[in-house]
């Protein structure tokens, strides 16, 4: 568990290094400024990734660290104005960027399979968005008329 | 996390490969063209993929960069829902007002689910429909789908191509299909001005901006039921996800695909 909170800890800081450059070159915030800011992060991950291991069932990291970067950054929560303040010098597309440059060099080895998808994908991720879109404007439309909305 | 992970930071050639893609695509910049009603967005993050990409096949990446890059995209991924958290919790009260008609709509995202899965499994594809068509694939549901399957799984795989496509051709699809879909069905534009909020902001612009040039009268609602719409989906996408679209996916996987299976089984008892 100790191991794993220092790995932790080491890589989402070669990350955030990464993140604060990209911040600085892309979208004009300087990396001091940013600094507190992607602690902030890091620390919201890292209590998500810890508590994801002491409490049993399946839930995803990913959806603790959601639920405690809520909690934090809640206008009821004492201090949430920092926790907004701080966290909006790092750009959200600036942490995406680096995510993306460590999916292609990861994603080169599947290829293979990746290209087998093919046209499949496209047609069948046209219709993920189709389904989803239409299906919204349905439900929607009924909620709307028993409102009486429209 | 595994033990295969251990002195992973260690792995300098790969950390300063990432840092000089980064640093380049951040200063090539956001580009975006119209083609039609729709715009076509072309962002460092893409180009960086396609980069990291074409580097694989190059000496520069050996095999070890290469394994040694997933838990990586795993960890960014934590950062990048932290940030979406603090994005959501100061819009918690604006969320709370915004009522039960947006609240409900977002249980229309299974639609995917209905529309696509069953086209998925009949083209013959695998465990990748689950990855692919549980959700629209965007940032969130990637992290769930790693964090639950793995980044080298099917399903995995599977979520990462509709993430791609969704990146790349995700904004104009929308832009064409929304205001289309407004002008033939009788459907109010207000519903689809709500479901155009499917939790990526380049969708949601270019969905809503079709359908106020169709109906210019109804721009300031379209806006406000569209940016709601968003933030909802950003905030329980997630959730939905968890709780009901990715076990009803798997659910109506294994029924579809053992009607598959069967189908097969009778043609060849009946050729043999």
């Amino acid at each position: 568990m100790l191991k794993n909170i220092q790995e932790w800890t080491l890589l989402l800081t070669i990350f955030g290094i990464v993140s604060l450059l990209g911040n600085w070159i892309g979208y004009d915030v300087m990396p001091a400024a940013a600094i507190p800011g992607i602690i902030i992060l890091i620390l919201i991950c890292l209590a998500g990734l810890i508590i994801q291991k002491l409490i049993p069932g399946n839930i995803p990291s990913v959806a603790y660290i959601a639920i405690i970067g809520i909690i934090v950054s809640m206008p009821w929560m004492p201090g949430s104005d920092l926790v907004v303040q701080y966290t909006g010098d790092v750009n959200l597309l600036a942490l995406a960027t680096p995510i993306l440059a460590y999916a292609g060099i990861a994603i080169g080895r599947s290829w293979t399979d990746f290209a087998k998808l093919g046209w499949k994908t496209i047609v069948v991720a046209s219709f993920v968005l189709l389904g989803t879109f239409i299906g919204s404007a349905i439900i929607a439309e009924i909620v709307l008329r028993f409102q009486g909305i429209i | 996390m595994s033990e295969s992970q251990k002195q992973i930071w260690k792995d300098w050639r790969l950390h300063v490969i990432v840092l000089l893609i980064v640093l380049l695509t951040e200063r090539i910049g956001t580009h975006k063209f119209a083609l039609g009603p729709g715009v076509i967005l072309l962002l460092p993050m893409l180009y960086a993929m396609i980069i990291g990409l074409i580097l694989y096949f190059t000496p520069i990446i050996k095999e070890k960069q290469s394994k040694n890059a997933e838990p990586l995209i795993v960890l960014g991924v934590t950062l990048l829902i932290a940030k979406i958290g603090v994005i959501i919790g100061p819009s918690l009260p604006q969320i709370i007002e915004a009522g039960p008609a947006l609240l409900l709509q977002e249980l229309g995202n299974l639609g995917t689910i209905f529309f696509a899965l069953p086209i998925a499994v009949l083209l013959g594809l695998k465990r990748e429909t689950i990855g692919m068509t549980h959700s629209v694939a965007r940032e969130p549901n990637v992290g769930l789908i790693m964090d639950k399957y793995g980044f080298n799984s099917p399903e995995g795989r599977g979520v990462m191509a509709v993430y791609i496509f969704g990146t790349v051709f995700g904004a104009i699809f929308m832009g064409l299909i929304s205001g289309f879909l407004a002008t033939i069905t009788p459907l109010h534009p207000l519903s689809f001005a709500m479901a155009s909020g499917i939790g990526s902001g380049s969708m949601m612009a270019a969905a809503s901006g079709s359908l106020i040039a169709a109906f210019p009268q109804l721009e300031n609602d379209i806006i406000a039921f569209a940016g709601a719409s968003n933030l909802l989906s950003l905030s329980t996408g997630l959730y939905v996800s968890i709780f009901i679209a990715l076990p009803l996916s798997e659910k109506l996987y294994q029924i579809l695909t053992k009607r598959r299976d069967q189908k097969i089984e009778n043609k060849s008892d009946m050729e043999g």
